[in-house]
């Protein structure tokens, strides 16, 4: 399904996925097991029942019924939806249709999206940080209550960048081509934005509490271990990826070594400029004593 | 932009309580710290040439109440997760080179450097308290306990400094 559709006749899309919805697929959209948000007095597990009252109607012959959700919380479960189809037809217009089919919706529901599978890529992205944020959150949460030990931070930072780039397992054969769709300068932004916010989720956690010039050194040195790794991933034929993990290892640990010398030259550095201001204070002590004789 | 797309989670509103305006309050931790790291190296810069003079005790008492200032922000910083600002190798040298500028025109230029100074990053508090305000008083009523604090502090080097600079 390519369909490259103008924005207003995307809105007319949109809400005439709406419509169909609320008047004719009631009981499927009802019953898909996507429902996310509580709100909705007819959210209930796939097979159940609705419990809970119904709310009425307004009265007004209305098109609007307790099925009205966001036209952005109806994207999101589309998209969501999508990613089942991904492995098989790739970031594109067809996964999109296919996620929006299972959903009982109509194909054309991938009207509303670029035909090149950009917010499917983008919500997968967002999706995948926000899971990796709570993994985080909850590892934090076991080490404050005493529960796990504080990990070194090399090891933090192997862990995290592991556990998030493994989430790309299922889709490995078709993210080198998700990658060259989120450099389009049509995606930077985008990209970019959940890039940098997912590395400074990492050192957030990572403990780190920097408030100079290191904090961007940090994140840079991060961001930069987190691309090279998700590279040699796309070319990792290995057991379980196991090259990969190894690379991973070794940049940190370069990072970390990185760190150590650079800390060592500033050191030297200032017992250098030490020595020689009392070398200085010398020489000019010893000049003054001259003179007083 | 393409139509009607949801945007995902695209910006961290982490490390902020709920409902607070975190580009608001971002804004204004990164330059409250930025102000107090370019008053800290000033004062560095003036103690580095009047540092064994008269006015050395008066300078580094103001320095000092500087530090804390900064340490503040930088707490606040952490606590609200907000990025330092990039310039902060540039206000290191030039915070400096004012300070010791200043100083070698003797002690009036010193004390002249922070009238100007400390007025100005006064009149800059009491705008970002005027903004908190108008935003709602309650719920920053932490942060703005702390700029009010901080600039009635600054008031008074800039009092200081009138001070010292009419007598010298």
């Amino acid at each position: 399904v390519r369909c490259q559709l103008s924005p207003p006749q995307r809105a007319l899309q949109a809400s005439a996925v709406l419509r169909r919805v609320s008047d004719e697929q009631k009981e499927t959209f009802a019953s898909s097991s996507q429902q996310r948000f509580d709100s909705h007095p007819t959210d209930h597990q796939p097979g159940q029942e609705p419990q809970g009252p119904r709310p009425s109607y307004t009265g007004q012959g209305g098109q609007e019924s307790e099925d009205y959700e966001s036209e952005e919380q109806l994207q999101h479960r589309i998209l969501t939806a999508a990613l089942e189809f991904v492995p098989e037809h790739g970031w594109t217009a067809e996964a999109i249709a296919e996620g929006a089919k299972t959903l009982g919706l109509s194909v054309a529901a991938a009207g509303m999206f670029h035909s090149d599978g950009s917010e499917l890529i983008l919500h997968f992205l967002s999706q995948c940080n926000t899971k990796l944020s709570e993994l985080l959150e909850q590892e934090q949460k076991l080490v404050q209550l005493g529960e796990a030990e504080k990990k070194p931070t090399d090891q933090f930072l192997r862990d995290a960048v592991e556990a998030r780039l493994r989430m790309l397992i299922p889709y490995i054969e078709k993210w080198p081509q998700a990658l060259s769709i989120l450099l389009l300068p049509r995606n930077i932004p985008s990209s970019l934005n959940l890039l940098t916010s997912m590395i400074d989720d990492i050192w957030h956690y990572a403990g780190d509490q920097s408030t100079d010039f290191n904090w961007y050194t940090r994140r840079a040195v991060l961001t930069g271990i987190y691309n090279t790794t998700e590279l040699v991933m796309m070319q990792d034929s290995s057991p379980d990826f196991e090259d990969t993990w190894r690379f991973l290892e070794n940049r940190v640990a370069d990072a970390m070594n990185m760190r150590d010398t650079a800390s060592q030259v500033q050191s030297t550095g200032e017992a250098l400029v030490q020595g020689l201001m009392g070398a200085a204070v010398t020489v000019s002590n010893a000049e003054t004593s001259q003179v007083v004789r | 932009s393409p139509a009607g797309v949801g945007s995902p989670r695209l910006c961290s509103t982490r490390g902020a309580p709920e409902g607070v305006n975190k580009p608001v309050i971002d804004r204004i931790i990164r330059v409250d710290h930025a102000g107090e790291y370019g008053a800290n190296r000033i004062y560095a810069g003036q103690m580095a040439v009047l540092g064994r003079s008269s006015v050395g005790p008066i300078i580094q008492q103001m320095w000092n109440q500087e530090k804390d200032h900064l340490k503040k922000f930088s707490e606040l910083m952490v606590a609200y997760r907000v990025r330092p600002t990039v310039l902060l190798p540039f206000w290191n040298v030039a915070g400096f080179v004012l300070g010791a500028g200043s100083a070698l025109l003797g002690r009036k230029g010193a004390m002249a450097c922070t009238v100007a100074v400390e007025e100005s990053i006064s009149d800059h508090y009491n705008s970002q308290i005027r903004t908190l305000i108008e935003e709602d008083p309650e719920k920053y009523k932490e942060i703005l306990q702390t700029i009010k604090q901080f600039r009635d502090d600054e008031l008074e080097h800039h009092d200081i400094g009138l001070e010292h600079h009419a007598e010298a």
